[in-house]
C-alpha cells in the first residue's frame, strides 16, 4: 500500500479516524427494471456520515488530537474529502474496489465538494458498474482490512467513527469488521458519543420502549452513530479555497477485493414460488376463510418484560420450543 | 479553518459593507454559476484573470428549473465542436406553434433535418447537466468554483466602489478588482448596488413546468422523432385569459410541459399556476401526447421579460451584472430565448472584467465598455430591435381575443356547410372577428404594429 496524507493527521495527539461513504444520495431507480442510475450530482455523504465527521472533529478537539477522514471509492470521493479537509481533517482516499482508474471513471469530484465540483458528465462516476455492484454484493471484511491498512500508514487510531449505515450498502456491518481488524472495542448504532476526561467515551444507544442505555467505551474503539443531536459546522471560506486546490492523497490497496463470501452473480431477488394446497371447504366462503385464517382463534401476542436479558432469552427459547422450532 | 456557523445565511439588505484598503484576493469574483456566471468565469479565466465562481447550490444547475431550448450558436465561442460533448437531451428538429382555445387548436409545424446534425440549432438539456458542464469549462480554464456558498452582500471601499463580496461562511469576505453579479432574476447584489430597481411585476412572468416521465420510444412514436431528434411546441391561448403561453419540450425520456404567465394577470385571475398546466395537459390537442405519463418533478421560476426598455444599468464602479440579473431574457413572441443571451452577456462581462482588472481600472467609466460591446453583439442588438415586442405580445387582444379569432376562422374555413354555398373568406374573417370582439380596424392596426416590431 502506498500512501501520503496531509500533515494534519501526522501531528501529535490521539488519532480520530472517520470513515466516510460517498454515494449518490438521490439515485434514479427505474420502477420497471430496477436499474439504478447514479449521477455525480447526487454524490455526497449521508446525514449519518456528516454527523460522524462532526463528532470526529469535536472529539479530536476535546482530546487535542487530530482527525483523519478516509473514504474508499473512485476519485469522485475527493469532493467530500476536500470538504472535510476544509474543516481541518487530514484526508485519504482508498482506491476501491481495486480496478484500473486510468479509464477516467469518476475522474472529477462530485457534488459535495464545495470547490471545483463541476465536471463533464461521466456515465459511470462511481467507477465501472460491474465493479461497483460486485462491491455492494460482497461482504465488508476485505474493505475493512484495506481501510485499516490505510489508516495504520498514518498512525494507530484511538477512535474510528462511522455513520450507522450507508445509503447504498446499508448493512451497517463495516464498523464491526473494522473493530475486528483493529482489535478494538466497538459500540454501534449510537445516538450520542461524548469524550470524558479520563480518555474513555460515554455513549448512548436506543433501546425499545423509548429507553436508552449508557455505555462507557474504552479506547481504542470503533463507534457508529446516527445523525442525531448535532449541528454541523461549515468550513470557513479561506479554508475552502485552500482545500479546493489541494491534491487528495490516494492509497492503493494491495489486497484483493474478495472477502469471506464469493459473489458469482448479482441479480434482483426473486423468491421461489411456493405451492399452496387448495383450501378445504364446501363453499367459496369456507375456502376463503380456510385460506386466510380469518375467524380462527390465535394466541394473542405475549408481552415479556421489562425483564433482564437472561429471562428474555429464556422466554424466547421457550416460545420456540413450544411452537416446534427448537427441540427441548 | 472551521468555526461556528455563520449566524445568517441569506442575502444582505444593507447598502454594502465598507472595508479598508486590503489588496484584492482575486481579479474577478463571479456570483452565480448559471450560464451567465459560468460563461463570465470562463471568459475571465481565459483572459488570464484569477477568478472565483461562487454558487449557492451544491453544484451548478442544482436548481434545474429551466425547461426550454438552448440555442447553441453562442457556444461556438466557448468550444469548437461543442456538440460532441455537451450533455444534450435532444436536438430540436421540429418547431411547432399552437394557437389554442378550450376546444380548438391550430398548429403551424416546421421541421428540418438541417437541425439534426452539426452545427445544430437548438437542444433540450437538463440544466443540472448543462450548467455543470459549462462551469467545468470555466474551472478547466483556471476558475475556482465554490459551491454551497451564498454571497450575502457587497464590500465597498471608502469611496463606495464595489471591491468584493461577503458570503455566509466564516471569514467569508472575498475581495476582487471586479465583481460580476450573475445571481439570477432576483439578483440581491444588483439590487444592493442600486443598479437593479425594485422588481416590477409588470415586467416579470412566472414560468411553471412539470417534467413528465415517458419511455423514450413512446416519445419518439408520439412526436414523430428518431434518435436524438426533439420537438419544441410553443402555445398561445388556453391560459384562462392570463397573458402568457404554454410550452412543451421533449427530453430523452421525459417531456417538459408548462406555462409562462404574466404576474399581474395571474394575480388578478386568482388561479394557481398548476391549474393552468393541468388545463394544458388536459387539452384535446395535448392530452394524447401525454397519456400514461407520470410527474417526475415540478418547478417555478420568475422570468424577466421587460426587454430593452426596462433593462437596468449594467455597470457601476467595480461591478457588472449579467444574464437574468440584467434582464437579458428575450421574450418576443416566436422568439423565447434566455440561455444564449445569458452566455453571450457573461462572455462579454468576463472579458471586460479581466481587461479592467489587468489595467487596474474598474471604474464605472471603464466598465461601460461592457454595454458598448453588448450593443454591437446580438445580445443588446436583438433586444433593441425587438424592444416593442413584449408589450404587444402580452397585449390583451393578442392574448385573449386573437387565439379564438384565428381558431374560429380556420374552423369555419374547414367546416363544410352544404347545402349552403361556401361563404367568402372575408365574410368568415368578419364573423370570427365579431364573435371574438375584434374590429377589423383593430386587426389592421395590430398587424401594422406587429409588422413594425418584427420588420
Amino acid at each position: 500500500m502506498t500512501n501520503a496524507t496531509g500533515d494534519g493527521a501526522r501531528g501529535g495527539g490521539p488519532l480520530v479516524v472517520v470513515c466516510l461513504r460517498v454515494t449518490d444520495l438521490r439515485p434514479e431507480v427505474d420502477p420497471l427494471t430496477g436499474v439504478v442510475t447514479r449521477s455525480a450530482h447526487g454524490a455526497g455523504l449521508s446525514a449519518a456520515d456528516e454527523a460522524a465527521l462532526e463528532r470526529a472533529l469535536a472529539i479530536a478537539r476535546a482530546w487535542s488530537g487530530r482527525v483523519l477522514a478516509v473514504a474508499a471509492g473512485s476519485p469522485i470521493v475527493e469532493g467530500p474529502l476536500r470538504a472535510a479537509a476544509a474543516l481541518g481533517a487530514a484526508v485519504l482516499r482508498v482506491a476501491w474496489p481495486p480496478h484500473d482508474e486510468a479509464d477516467g471513471h469518476g475522474a472529477a469530484p462530485g457534488a459535495a465538494s464545495a470547490v471545483n465540483a463541476a465536471s463533464a458528465v461521466d456515465p459511470e462516476p462511481f467507477g465501472p458498474r460491474a465493479a461497483y455492484l460486485a462491491d455492494l454484493a460482497g461482504d465488508t471484511r476485505a474493505l475493512a482490512e484495506v481501510l485499516v491498512d490505510a489508516i495504520r500508514t498514518v498512525g494507530e487510531p484511538t477512535l474510528v467513527l462511522c455513520g450507522d449505515l450507508s445509503p447504498d450498502r446499508g448493512t451497517g456491518a463495516l464498523p464491526a469488521q473494522l473493530a475486528h481488524a483493529l482489535g478494538a472495542a466497538q459500540a454501534l448504532g449510537l445516538v450520542s458519543l461524548t469524550p470524558t476526561d479520563d480518555g474513555w467515551l460515554l455513549a448512548e444507544r436506543r433501546l425499545d420502549g423509548g429507553r436508552r442505555e449508557r455505555l462507557r467505551v474504552p479506547t481504542p474503539a470503533v463507534c457508529s452513530a446516527e445523525a442525531a443531536g448535532l449541528r454541523l459546522r461549515r468550513a470557513a471560506l479561506p479554508a475552502l479555497l485552500a482545500a479546493g486546490d489541494a491534491p487528495v492523497p490516494a492509497a492503493r490497496p494491495t489486497r484483493p477485493a474478495v472477502g469471506a463470501v464469493e459473489v458469482v452473480d448479482v441479480r434482483a431477488y426473486r423468491p421461489r414460488a411456493r405451492v399452496v394446497p387448495p383450501p378445504a371447504g364446501a363453499t367459496p366462503r369456507d375456502r376463503l376463510l380456510a385460506l386466510t385464517g380469518a375467524l380462527v382463534a390465535h394466541d394473542p401476542p405475549t408481552i415479556i418484560g421489562p425483564t433482564d436479558a437472561g429471562q428474555a432469552a429464556d422466554a424466547l427459547v421457550a416460545y420456540l420450543v413450544r411452537n416446534g422450532y427448537l427441540t427441548a | 479553518m472551521a468555526d461556528e456557523q455563520a449566524p445568517y445565511a441569506g442575502p444582505g439588505t444593507s447598502p454594502g459593507t465598507a472595508v479598508g484598503d486590503r489588496p484584492a484576493d482575486v481579479d474577478v469574483i463571479v456570483v452565480g454559476a448559471g450560464p451567465a456566471g459560468a460563461a463570465a468565469a470562463l471568459a475571465a479565466a481565459r483572459a488570464g484573470a484569477s477568478v472565483v465562481l461562487l454558487e449557492r447550490g451544491p453544484f451548478p444547475g442544482s436548481k434545474n428549473v429551466y425547461g426550454g431550448v438552448i440555442y447553441g450558436r453562442i457556444l461556438d465561442a466557448v468550444l469548437p465542436n461543442w456538440w460532441e460533448e455537451v450533455p444534450v437531451e435532444r436536438w430540436v428538429v421540429r418547431r411547432s406553434t399552437m394557437v389554442l382555445t378550450e376546444t380548438q387548436a391550430l398548429t403551424v409545424d416546421f421541421r428540418t433535418q438541417t437541425w439534426a446534425g452539426p452545427p445544430y440549432n437548438g437542444m433540450t438539456a437538463y440544466r443540472a447537466d448543462f450548467d455543470s458542464w459549462l462551469a467545468g469549462k470555466a474551472t478547466a480554464a483556471g476558475a475556482r468554483l465554490v459551491t454551497s456558498t451564498v454571497a450575502t452582500g457587497l464590500l465597498r471601499d471608502a469611496a463606495g466602489r464595489v471591491v468584493g463580496v461577503r458570503t455566509d461562511r466564516t471569514d467569508g469576505e472575498l475581495r476582487a478588482r471586479v465583481v460580476i453579479a450573475a445571481d439570477g432574476v432576483n439578483s440581491f447584489l444588483a439590487k444592493e448596488s442600486g443598479l437593479l430597481p425594485k422588481a416590477d411585476p409588470k415586467h416579470h412572468t412566472l414560468g411553471v413546468k412539470e417534467v413528465l416521465s415517458l419511455p423514450r420510444e413512446v416519445i419518439d412514436e408520439r412526436f414523430g422523432l428518431r434518435g436524438q431528434e426533439g420537438l419544441d411546441i410553443e402555445m398561445l391561448g388556453n391560459t384562462r385569459g392570463i397573458p402568457g403561453g404554454g410550452f412543451l419540450y421533449t427530453n430523452s425520456d421525459t417531456v417538459s410541459i408548462g406555462a409562462v404567465l404574466a404576474l399581474p394577470g395571474l394575480a388578478a385571475a386568482k388561479v394557481r399556476p398548476e391549474e393552468i398546466i393541468a388545463d394544458l395537459k388536459a387539452h384535446p390537442a395535448i392530452a394524447p401526447y401525454l397519456r400514461g405519463a407520470t410527474v417526475k418533478e415540478y418547478a417555478a421560476h420568475l422570468i424577466p421579460e421587460g426587454g430593452y426598455d426596462h433593462m437596468p444599468a449594467l455597470a457601476t464602479d467595480g461591478l457588472l451584472i449579467a444574464g437574468d440579473a440584467a434582464g437579458m431574457t428575450l421574450a418576443a413572441g416566436i422568439w423565447l430565448e434566455g440561455v444564449n443571451f445569458a452566455i453571450g452577456s457573461g462572455l462579454v462581462a468576463g472579458r471586460v472584467a479581466a481587461e479592467a482588472a489587468a489595467a487596474g481600472d474598474a471604474s464605472k467609466k471603464r466598465l461601460a465598455r461592457y454595454r458598448d460591446e453588448l450593443e454591437k453583439q446580438f445580445v443588446l442588438a436583438d433586444h433593441k430591435r425587438l424592444r416593442g415586442a413584449p408589450e404587444i405580445i402580452l397585449s390583451e387582444r393578442i392574448q385573449r381575443r386573437y387565439p379564438g379569432l384565428v381558431a374560429d376562422l380556420v374552423e369555419s374555413l374547414f367546416t363544410v356547410t352544404n347545402p349552403e354555398p361556401k361563404p367568402g373568406a372575408l365574410a368568415l374573417l368578419r364573423r370570427a372577428a365579431k364573435r371574438n370582439g375584434v374590429s377589423l380596424r383593430e386587426l389592421a392596426r395590430d398587424g401594422l404594429r406587429i409588422g413594425k416590431v418584427f420588420r
